[in-house]
């Protein structure tokens, strides 16, 4: 008898990537071998993930902003949530666990949040040994994330975050960091290996300054960069962040990026660059197709957004747990969209401010994520800034990033049609 | 009924004649959100705390213009106030990080109002109770104690603290009994009359309102019960529940309302202040460890646990689980109470609301509905 096996949305996940991988060498292998190295290196990781269970690894559901770094140094697997969803809408997968999760809990609250309710809700991933969040950036993360917790029984742990960033910031988190690791500890049974967590934050350094010089040739016109890495990146990095994988990937990249701007070469012919679009918040995850058509439509390349705007620094002092807590506190407070979303609204107009310029960008997009009510709230005021202050239009798009029902790819096509029309017309 | 008649038509506007003795006197009025801010450390600089609120706001146009239509109403609903004028007698605004919307009026008030409050102020509260957290919070309060000092140029010492706490625990003391005689089979008012009591306390100086309150206690004792209802309710979830209006429409349709887990209700009052040597560490404790708001993280089952609780104490029959459309946090803890409430075989009703009442209609339709299905 043939006994029909368990779905599981990270199996679903890693079967989508290993054939989008094979597709993207076909197709794509010498013009962007880099598209190939992201995706190769998100199966190798959702292997590993599905894997866990059987091979006795511990599993940790973390949210973007919980350093990963922690995990990978106590042999914990740490499945970033905001990713698996992520991948689940880019696949067409999100829409039945969101509809699932609209039984129970109210539409209004995030696509990105009812992803996972509607996955556990189905029995479709497996529940994991602890559930880690950080207290920004937003209500809808702070209001589910402990609720299915209790609701799964599952050990959880939030760690907590001030509104204001000041010198008390960094010392708050990383007292919050330390109760984290004890309760690692406790659910493991093992102590924390300190010269483990320094090889780990030094994989995590190695790539942090990677990051940090490419960003600078990034900024080169024409971009060297495809608006589709432009968001693939952030991933990456918040959920491997401390392996050596994402070092060589980095390393790789930042030879290519180079090789091209040494060569005045763009990833859309300098000819053909016409507009350079910064992303002040997400881009559809469940189209990503969009921003193609952008290139080819309008010559406009999605030069930055807010998700991999990396502008803090490496942890410095390896020497010791504190210092490396402290650290890595420094760091969680001024991750991309931690930063934006979760502190007053001055956080989110200095990074789009300085993308804007850093990026010689002339225009400006907010994918208005409908359950970002924090963004929502001050938009108004960030659009008026960026055109009193940069003489910069914004483009504000009334979307759902996981969900097309709320505004469709043509839909936004419609909007961009009319937002190239109005400012940038002959 | 004269504390009573007094109470309500206080709590049917926003200012009251209480208030305009006060400013009268020149003495100084704050308005605060929600209820995570320790009033006590206002009162002791004698000055009046009063909680925002925007009764009868019917419309948002103005604050529409800055806030869009994905935000909470009685957040926008509050900001068309303070554009409209209206809490002028304010002299300062003091918030929390309670939840997305409340901050983000806090950021657009000091872009586009930075002079109109001398104290414009926000607390950042943990999100969760420990120890340690429990000290910072100590601290946070300090600096926001030391601002309010500097501000309005007054002292605010260890003795004015603890006499501020002893008024405001005979204030949760008073409310509690006043909660108890709901708990018998006739209680002596509705539900629509206890939150219009509970909503004048916010907007009164706490000796006043004590008065007012073994006042309303004492005549309360000759009123007779109400018997004519048809089931016992309980309210339970979102802040921004300020209107009695609100429950009179479920009233009316014979459902007593008879206790609540609101922050403008039960919640508020239910822990007295236990003074220790530190006036300000007894408000950290007490304001962080009363029971929550889905704003704390670590309770989620504390907090399902509290209306059962209710349930039981004061014979409810059903409970209606109400939130404002676009407040996440109560939105997500409805996937915890509802499962709950099942598994306790507890009737309850979720609904989606706007801060002001509209939707009169459908309102009604649902609580019938409700009613019928308990009463099978
Ligand atoms: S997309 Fe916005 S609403 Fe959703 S989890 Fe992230 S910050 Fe919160
Ligand atoms: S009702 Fe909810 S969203 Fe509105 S202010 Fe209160 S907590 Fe915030």
């Amino acid at each position: 008898m043939v006994t029909e096996e368990k779905k599981n949305v990270l199996k679903e996940v890693l079967d989508y990537l290993s054939f989008a991988t094979d597709m993207i060498v076909e197709r794509f292998g010498e013009k962007h071998p880099e598209w190939a190295w992201i995706y190769a290196l998100l199966v190798d990781y959702y292997e590993e993930a599905y894997k866990a269970k059987d091979t006795g690894k511990p599993v940790a559901w973390i949210n973007f902003g919980v350093p990963p770094e922690l995990f990978y140094a106590m042999d914990i697997m740490p499945v970033v949530m905001d990713a698996l969803t992520g991948s689940l809408a880019s696949i067409g997968s999100a829409v039945k666990y969101i509809d699932l999760a609209e039984e129970r809990v109210p539409d209004y609250i995030c696509a990105n949040n009812k992803t996972l309710i509607g996955a556990a809700l189905a029995g479709d991933v497996p529940l994991p040994d602890i559930l880690v969040q950080p207290a920004h950036p937003c209500d809808s993360n702070l209001a589910t994330y402990p609720v299915i917790a209790e609701y799964y029984n599952i050990p959880y742990f939030c760690i907590d975050m001030l509104y204001f960033k000041t010198e008390r910031s960094a010392p708050y988190v990383a007292s919050e960091l330390r109760k984290l690791v004890s309760l690692l500890e406790e659910i493991t049974g093992k102590r924390l290996d300190l010269d483990k967590l320094k090889q780990v934050m030094q994989y995590s350094n190695q790539a942090h300054e990677l990051i940090l010089k490419h960003e600078v040739l990034r900024q080169a016109v024409p971009c060297p960069y495809s608006s589709l890495e432009a968001i693939s990146e952030y991933g990456l990095v918040l959920t491997l962040a401390g392996t050596p994988q994402l070092v060589d990937y980095f390393e790789r990249r930042y030879a290519l990026s180079k090789d091209k701007v040494s060569r005045g070469e763009g990833h859309l012919p300098k000819e053909r660059e016409k507009h350079r679009l910064v992303w002040i918040y997400g881009a559809p995850t469940f189209d990503m197709t969009l921003l193609m058509w952008l290139e080819k439509e309008y010559g406009a390349v999605s030069v930055a957004n807010m998700n991999n705007n990396f502008t803090m620094q490496p942890v410095e002092d390896l020497s010791n747990l504190d210092s490396i807590l402290m650290g890595l506190a420094e760091k969680v407070t001024l991750l991309p969209m931690t930063r934006e979303c979760g502190g007053p609204w001055e956080n989110w107009l200095d990074a789009s401010m300085d993308l804007i310029k850093r990026y010689k960008a002339d225009a400006a997009v907010f994918a208005g994520h409908v359950a970002c009510k924090s963004n929502w709230a001050v938009i108004k005021l960030i659009k008026d800034k960026l055109h009193d202050e940069l003489g910069i239009p914004t483009l504000v798009l009334e979307m759902d990033l996981f969900d097309p029902r709320v505004a469709s790819t043509d839909t936004l096509k419609a909007q961009f049609d009319n937002f190239f029309n109005v400012h940038f017309k002959g | 009924m004269r504390a009573l008649d007094e109470l309500t038509n206080i709590a049917s506007n926003l200012v009251n004649p209480a208030v305009e003795e006060w400013k009268q006197q020149g003495k100084k009025v704050v308005g605060f959100m929600c209820t995570y801010v320790p009033e006590e450390i206002l009162y002791a600089a004698n000055i009046l705390p009063v909680r925002l609120r925007a009764p009868n706001c019917v419309e948002t146009t103005s604050a529409d213009v800055y806030l869009s239509h994905l935000n909470c109403t009685f957040i926008r609903s509050c900001l068309e106030f303070t554009l409209e004028d209206k809490y002028k007698f304010l002299d300062g605004l003091v918030f929390t990080n309670s939840c997305d919307h409340v901050r983000r009026l806090y950021d657009i008030l000091r872009e586009i109002r930075p002079t109109d409050f001398p104290l414009l102020y926000l607390i950042s509260v943990p999100h969760k109770v420990d120890d340690d957290l429990i000290a910072w919070f100590r601290d946070e309060l300090d600096r926001f104690k030391e601002s309010v000092e500097k501000t309005f140029g007054v002292e605010i010492t260890d003795a004015s603290l603890r006499n501020a706490i002893d008024v405001y625990n005979e204030t949760r003391s008073l409310l509690r009994q006043l909660y108890d005689l709901r708990k018998g089979k006739n209680p002596p008012l509705t539900g629509a009359e206890a939150l219009s009591v509970i909503v004048a306390g916010f907007s009164l100086p706490k000796n006043k309102y004590n008065e007012l309150l073994r006042q309303l206690l004492a005549e309360l004792g000759e009123r007779e019960g109400i018997s004519d209802y048809r089931a016992r309710l309980m309210i339970a979830g979102s802040g921004g529940c300020d209107n009695p209006a609100y429950l009179q429409v479920m009233e009316d349709l014979g459902g007593l309302i008879v206790t609540d887990s609101l922050c403008f209700g039960s919640r508020y009052f239910c822990e007295p202040v236990e003074i220790g040597d530190d006036p300000l560490l007894s408000l950290a404790k007490a304001y962080l460890n009363r029971p929550s708001c889905p704003r704390m993280v670590d309770n989620a089952g504390e907090r399902s646990d509290y209306i059962r609780q209710m349930v039981n104490d004061f014979n409810v029959d059903g409970v209606v689980f109400q939130r404002i459309r676009y407040c996440d946090l109560w939105g997500g803890q409805l996937l915890h109470v509802e499962k709950e409430m099942k598994e306790s075989s507890i009737p309850m009703l979720s609904i989606d609301r706007e801060y002001s009442l509209g939707a009169v209609g459908q309102l009604r339709t649902r609580v019938q509905a409700f009613l019928e299905r308990i009463e099978r």
